[in-house]
């Protein structure tokens, strides 16, 4: 049995460890009510953007504006969001295994003899740390990375990002953007989707607004008139092809924006959760040190007891 | 009299919604002033100032970029909405806000000359909000408006 100072001394470390991830845990929950909290404030912003975009749509019979039109795909620019700090549970793993699947069936593709789909490459753009190594690792090729995004992110932070797929598409480098990022479902569970981006799908879009609404307020709150149904006829000001591109370019900022955001509620919460695991793994080691400490010193001092009285019985 | 419901979006928050007589904004052909009943409207608009009148009151906000989007709604109520990547109330921009955005501006032109073309586009955003903000703290130092 180890000597009551060393339990000592483990006990202290255990309690010590404790209350650094009691801490983390607790930053992790503000962070992640923040991040949710922007989530939401977004959320009228993509309302509005695609209200906007379906009037001018229905108002021009086609768009042809190349960020809306699909293009048969050779390559692939991948974006891949994930933290920068480790200790947030299998918020990483999980983004990467989906990625790599998605690697490995696209390779799939390319070499297997049944597959009629064309040949893409893949190039990534690593947001956050953690991706980067790891897409390093498995030697693909990385156009640009991201690390310096604050938590409290502003959509101006992401201009970069978006600028950079934006142009890389309208350059014909790329002809197919795609995100992979972590859906926040909620506290306990988030899942990593991948989702195309650019060219804008009208499908997609309305999706990810209409997720979002849902997630908000209650729907009379939302004050939001039904003008879907009812056709406005609108005058435009200006060139609409130049409207329609900045239009599609916002829109696209915005998505990364908010899959950003979804991604950094989600780090928060399982980091919130790990660390949550952790601290109650280090209260249960305290507690089983505890025990074995009391023993040690109980049987310290029963042994001390019996020498005592067999040294007065031989003095006797 | 009429009024019209003014809100102003940007991605990170809703600035302002209210009851106004009347607002000015500007936009990609040039500075417009929406009135009640306006026909709906889809319309760019340019880095500077929207100005809402309400009671007879000046309200100047700083807007980057953006759209306009100009409706009725059921009730007959004119609804402008104003999606700006960037907003900010005059009264936000104290003078001390505007000195830092003048020296963060200066910063940036500076930092712009030697810098990668991802960074630039961060850069170039960040300098065009830096100088509206100055451009239109500048233009309303002088003037009365509603804090």
């Amino acid at each position: 049995m180890a000597s009551t100072k060393e339990i000592k001394r483990r006990i202290k470390s255990v309690k010590s460890t404790k209350k650094i991830t009691k801490a983390m845990e607790l930053v992790a929950a503000s962070k992640m009510k923040r991040a949710v909290s922007s989530t939401l404030a977004s959320r009228l912003y993509a309302e509005y953007s695609w209200e906007v975009l379906t009037s001018i749509a229905k108002n021009t019979e086609k768009i042809t504006h190349p960020l809306f039109v699909e293009r048969e795909v050779k390559n692939i620019l991948l974006l891949l969001i994930t933290s920068n700090r480790g200790l947030c549970g299998a918020y990483n793993t999980q983004v990467i295994k989906k990625v790599l699947a998605f690697l490995q069936n696209s390779q799939k593709t390319v070499f297997g003899e049944e597959s009629k789909r064309p040949s893409f490459g893949i190039d990534i753009v690593a947001i956050g740390k953690k991706g980067d190594v790891m897409m390093r690792r498995v030697g693909k090729n990385i156009i640009a990375s991201f690390f310096e995004l604050p938590s409290n992110v502003s959509l101006f932070d992401i201009i970069p990002i978006s600028e950079l797929a934006v142009n890389e598409y309208n350059l014909l480098n790329y002809d197919k953007v795609l995100v992979a990022y972590t859906d926040f479902v909620s506290a306990l569970s988030q899942k990593p989707n991948i989702k195309q981006i650019i060219p804008v799908s009208k499908t997609d879009l309305k999706e990810l607004i209409e997720k979002v609404a849902e997630a908000g307020l209650p729907r009379e709150e939302r004050g939001r008139p039904a003008s879907a149904e009812k056709p406005v006829d609108y005058l435009f000001e200006g060139d609409q092809e130049a409207l329609i591109g900045s239009l599609a370019e916002k829109i696209t900022r915005m998505q990364i924006y908010q899959m950003f955001l979804e991604s950094n509620a989600s780090e928060q919460s399982s980091r919130m959760v790990a660390m949550k695991n952790a601290s109650d793994a280090a209260g249960e080691m305290i507690d089983d040190l505890t025990l074995v400490f009391n023993k040690a010193r109980q049987s310290n001092i029963t042994r001390e007891i019996s020498e005592i009285s067999a040294g007065m019985a031989s003095v006797n | 009299m009429k009024q019209l419901k003014l809100k102003i979006i940007t991605p990170e928050r809703l600035i302002l919604e209210e009851m106004v007589d009347q607002v000015s904004l500007p936009t990609t052909l040039g500075e417009i002033t929406v009135l009640p009943d306006h026909i709906p409207l889809i319309t760019g608009l340019t880095s500077g100032d929207v100005v809402a009148l309400v009671n007879g009151e000046h309200v100047p906000m700083a807007v980057v970029g953006g759209f306009l989007e100009v409706k009725q709604d059921e009730n007959g109520i004119t609804n402008v909405a104003v999606l700006a990547d960037f907003a900010e109330h005059m009264s936000e921009l104290s003078d001390e806000a505007i000195e830092k955005a003048k020296a963060r501006a200066e910063e940036l032109r500076k930092q712009m000359e030697n810098k990668e073309v991802v960074d630039y586009e961060h850069f170039a955003a960040e300098l065009e909000r830096s100088l509206t903000r100055v451009k239109i703290a500048d233009k309303w130092r002088t003037k009365k408006y509603r804090k």
